[in-house]
């Protein structure tokens, strides 16, 4: 049984058809990114896969509950068990260091374990950044630290907003190499970006235009590791 | 357990990391409790001490001998019955008629250190009499027979017994006493010098009690003492003390009700301030809520902070609105008021209750808001 | 598009604006609410001190002192007396606005039918004066002496049709010669006798529980003294006496002419007592100590604690604004963050806050002082049952404080927006 499920998925806002009958399915372990232009509908079909939203039409089913047919607190419980999130703007809060941040999403997932936390932070290499705050941080540092939040409760699936938009090259190459990693691990990376160099790397590549996708394609030389284009 | 760590943990974080922004939360709160500190500590003070200037039109209880007369050691007696926390002052009186130049005058013997308690509006030219031998006349007596202060005057008393010859004392006029009332037609000297002068056995005609109390106590006492003393019959002075009654009670709703709004209107204040302060952090709780946290696990962080916020502001207002009371208390009052421990605490709990309330609203709005669209951008 | 910005934040940031707005109004009601009380504290609690009756009296000048000294020598030979035709005078002196009160007395011995000694006065209970200011007023006994306690019957009504012909009779002598309301009796006065319906049995706790009220016209007819008053008794309102008035209390002539004008301007019980003095003919006023010294003291009082509670709240007012000011202007880092990194000086986005805040400033300080002069009267009205007035000065005491606390309050959140960095705030989040 596949991971995740869109069975014929709409979302429609008024006259806007942001997600116009979709399906797909993504396998346990898979690397997916979802591309497409601004306003192809990615960010809504990140909402629902990321259980913030829900389908005006459709299923969507997720390690074989339909998401789409829960109540909005039975959501937040899916998403804290189920799924690791990593955005755009990173996200921390700022009065926290980067250890209390990953501690947090222990915290609201179960219990505080300061060690684990701390492997966490080790694995993305920020071990000895623990106790900075955000603000001390880099962009890619934060990122990072994302990185480590995301995965610090063993989700199913680790879905990213457009992880690479607020970073270099550098970073940008550092953060894949990190999803390279969690996949070699058998975790389940979902990523979305418009950053054809990003969305590459991935096993398969799903490309939205207009709420529909527009084809999806399969990597063949798969190896997880960023080309950039000059 | 640890979980309860982390939630002190990030509380603690929160406060200390966000410095500036609690000092403006913690400030609100601050200024509010104050304020209902100092307020209610005025508010509950005020009769008491309003209570002490109206001692000022005197006294407020008469003893009158229920046969002819009464003796010193009876009005000791009588007085003892009042708290001595409440006695302001007691004045006795012995009124005989004498001849000053030639002219039959009223006068009184007293006790002139008690009647400057019992009668603090008396304003007197001169001297109050000190020494033996010295005489305060009333401002009528003294222009119609030509008397000023520093003359010698010759008093003379003729006995009942009509066998007996006048007896005659010369006295120094220390003070010419101005009250625009009846009494600036005697003339006052010790009770000593009254028993010298008429050689009469000692015995009190009247005498006047001031006392810091409501009427309600004043009644209360009045009843003990008739009860208490057959030879006392003690009366209010209506004059006083139901004016003292209508004004005082006007007074202190007036103060009341100023409490109330300046309360009212404060409390609104602070939570104003602090809906802006925490609606500043909706993006902090969609993240929060995109991450897995509940609805209730994200108020009860924001309660805790507002609690431990509330419960500082509280102390520091408290402190500073007595502090505010005891300044007000010895600026217009002239004495200092004690500390009220009850209202520590009611102090902090009100804090807490306003500032949690205020929490509550801006948070229950943010939590609602789907975290996506928090997320997103704006 | 300055304007368009300021519009643009008016329509879509008014949620934020309407809390600034809010709390500048509720601070500008304080602040209105308590300024007008405390100008108007000192005449509300002056018209409650009234109760203790009336602060200055008023005697003939020849007053021989023997006459008043205690049943010394009861037949007053041919002693001088004040004119009843100059009692209205009294309401034209200059403070006659502040004269609440007044009523004549002339004192008299009857005889009752059993023989019985006692002093009958003679006054005004509810006299009725239409002065030719084209004022009204009721004056005399019933509210002079609101301490009585009425305990049988009422007070004489000398406006009703039976108001001649009555008298109150004090609880001790009712008591002692067996009389309650209603019963007719006889007094035989020096000159006249006349027979009298007992309307009212009063106890006053004083001497007075041993005398009988009558009319003014009936105590004079008794003693043959029509048109003649022993004594006025006057409540006015008062200034609390200060060192001015204490000089000139002892000679009016000590005073230079500055000092004059000032004290005969001022509504000191001395200067009243002199005003008093000049339109009665052969009169001497004088300030009743007892009176007049308690209620400078409880005003004095009452209105530096009323200061004081003015003050705080004031200052917590002034507080609360300019915290929630700086709250909002953080709150807004970001947006304010964004103007800057797109090139706008600080000038600019010092200029655009300030505008947004005093627009809102002035919405919230208009209607909070609506919202003030609301709460003033709630206070009037439930705790002396009058109206508090609102004087003009207050308009401009609040504007100017509600401007200043504005801008003041404004200075943390400034400073802060002008040390924002852009970038950290773009990013850095």
């Amino acid at each position: 049984m596949s991971l995740l499920e869109f069975q014929n998925v709409f979302k429609i806002y008024g006259d806007l058809h942001a997600l116009d009958d979709v399906s797909f399915t993504v396998d346990r372990g898979e690397w997916i990114s979802i591309m497409g232009p601004s306003g192809s509908g990615k960010s809504t079909m990140m909402n629902m896969i990321g259980c913030m939203d829900k389908p005006t039409k459709g299923n969507i089913l997720l390690d074989g509950v339909d998401v789409a047919k829960e109540p909005a607190k039975k959501l937040t419980d899916i998403r804290r068990d189920k799924i690791g999130l990593i955005f755009q703007q990173f996200h921390l809060v700022n009065y926290l260091t980067a250890l209390e941040n990953v501690m947090l999403a222990q915290y609201y997932h179960s219990i505080p374990d300061e060690q684990e936390a701390m492997e966490a932070l080790e694995r993305v290499g920020l071990a000895e950044r623990a106790k900075h705050l955000p603000s001390q941080l880099s962009g890619g540092e934060q990122q990072r630290v994302c990185v480590a939040r995301a995965l610090i409760n063993h989700p199913e699936i680790i879905l990213a907003d457009e992880p690479t938009g607020n970073l270099d090259d550098a970073n940008e190459e550092i953060v894949v190499d990190l999803f390279r990693k969690l996949h070699e691990e058998g975790t389940t990376l979902i990523v979305v970006t418009h950053d054809p160099e990003v969305g590459d790397v991935a096993q398969r590549q799903i490309v939205l235009r207009n709420g529909k996708i527009a084809r999806q394609t399969v990597n063949q030389n798969f190896t997880g590791h960023i080309r950039f284009t000059e | 357990m640890k979980r309860r760590k982390m939630l002190v943990r990030m509380i603690t974080a929160s406060l200390l990391r966000r410095r500036s922004r609690m000092l403006v939360a913690l400030l609100a709160i601050a200024i509010g409790a104050t304020i209902l500190s100092g307020l209610v500590t005025i508010y509950v003070d005020v009769p008491q001490q309003m209570g002490a200037q109206f001692r000022n039109y005197g006294a407020n209880m008469i003893f009158m001998p229920a046969e002819e007369s009464f003796t010193d050691a009876d009005m000791q007696e009588s007085l003892s019955t009042i708290s001595s926390k409440e006695l302001v002052g007691a004045t006795p009186y012995q009124y005989n008629t004498v001849r000053i130049h030639e002219q039959p005058i009223l006068a009184a013997g007293t006790d002139m250190a008690a009647v400057q308690k019992t009668s603090p509006y008396w304003l007197v030219e001169g001297q109050y009499p000190a020494k033996t031998h010295e005489i305060l006349v009333g401002k009528n007596v003294a222009e119609s027979l030509e008397l000023s202060v520093g003359e010698s005057v010759t008093v003379s008393f003729t006995p009942e017994d009509k066998s007996k010859l006048d007896s005659t004392i010369d006295f120094q006029i220390t003070g010419i006493l101005n009250t625009g009332g009846s009494e600036e037609e005697y003339v006052y000297v010790s009770m000593e010098d009254m028993e010298e002068l008429t050689a009469l056995p000692a015995h009190l005609d009247i005498a006047e009690i001031s006392v810091s109390a409501g009427s309600a106590q004043l009644q209360t006492y009045v009843d003990e003492i008739n009860a208490g003393n057959t030879d006392i019959s003690a009366n209010l002075v209506k004059r006083v003390t139901a004016s003292e009654t209508t004004v005082l009670s006007k007074l202190q709703a007036l103060v009341l009700l100023v409490t109330v709004i300046v309360l009212a209107l404060t409390m609104i204040c602070v939570a104003t301030t602090m809906t802006a302060v925490v609606s500043e952090r909706r993006s902090e709780i969609g993240l929060k809520k995109a991450i897995g946290a509940s609805d209730s696990g994200i108020i009860a962080e924001f309660m805790g902070e507002g609690i431990l916020l509330g419960g500082l502001g509280g102390i520091l207002g408290s402190v500073v609105g007595f502090a505010f009371a005891q300044f007000v208390s010895v600026n217009v009052f002239g004495s200092y008021i004690s500390f009220r421990l009850l209202l520590l605490p009611i102090t902090i709990i009100v804090s807490i209750a306003v500032t949690s309330v205020a929490c509550l609203l801006p948070i229950r709005s943010a939590t609602s808001v789907d975290p996506a669209l928090v997320l997103k951008g704006e | 598009m300055f304007f368009k910005m300021i519009r643009g934040t008016l329509l879509h940031q008014w949620k934020k604006m309407l809390m600034i707005a809010l709390t500048i109004a509720l601070g500008s009601s304080l602040a209105t609410a308590m300024i007008s009380v405390v100008m108007d504290v000192g005449d509300k609690v002056n018209q409650e001190l009234k109760a203790y009756g009336a602060n200055i009296t008023v005697v003939p000048k020849q007053s021989s002192i023997v006459s008043n000294l205690y049943d010394v020598e009861d037949e007053t030979p041919g002693s001088a007396y004040l004119k009843e035709s100059e009692l209205g005078n009294i309401k034209t002196i200059f403070w006659a606005f502040n004269i609440v009160d007044f009523a004549p007395f002339v004192t008299t011995t009857a005889a009752l039918p059993d023989g019985t000694e006692i002093h009958v006065v003679g006054s005004w209970f509810n006299h009725h004066l239409d002065l030719p200011t084209g004022e009204q007023l009721d004056a005399g006994m019933s509210s002079l002496r609101s301490w009585w306690d009425i305990r049988e019957g009422q007070w004489i009504d000398e406006q009703s049709d039976t108001g001649t012909d009555v008298v109150m009779i004090g609880a001790a002598l009712a008591d002692q010669e067996q009389i309650s309301v209603g019963d007719q009796i006889s007094f035989s006065g020096s000159a006249s006798d006349a027979k009298l319906t007992v309307v009212g049995i009063y106890e006053s706790g004083g001497d007075e529980d041993n005398q009988a009220y009558v009319p003014l016209h009936v105590a004079q007819s008794l003693a043959d003294l029509s048109g003649s008053i022993g004594s006025i008794e006057v409540s006015a309102l008062t200034t609390p006496d200060n060192e001015l008035a204490k000089k000139a209390a002892k000679d009016p002539s000590s005073l230079t002419v500055a000092q004059y004008e000032v004290w005969y301007c001022t509504a000191y019980a001395s200067s009243i007592c002199y005003q008093i003095q000049e339109v009665i003919t052969d009169s001497v006023a004088s300030p009743v100590r007892q009176v007049a010294d308690s209620e400078g003291a409880i005003l004095d009082k009452t209105e530096l604690l009323m200061l004081l509670i003015m003050f705080l709240s004031l200052v917590g007012s002034a507080l609360g604004i300019s915290n929630l000011v700086t709250a909002s202007v953080m709150e807004r880092s970001g947006e304010i963050g964004l103007m800057k990194a797109i090139g706008a000086y600080n000038r600019s986005v010092t200029a655009l806050v300030l505008t947004e805040i005093l627009i809102a400033s002035i919405i919230g300080g208009v209607v909070g002082f609506f919202a003030g002069i609301g709460f003033a009267q709630i206070i009037g009205q439930s705790v002396f049952g009058s109206a508090i007035s609102i004087r003009t000065v207050v308009i401009p005491i609040v504007g100017v404080l509600v401007t200043f606390v504005t801008l003041a309050g404004s200075i943390p959140a400034i400073r802060m927006l002008l040390g924002l960095q852009p970038a950290e705030v773009l990013h850095g989040r």
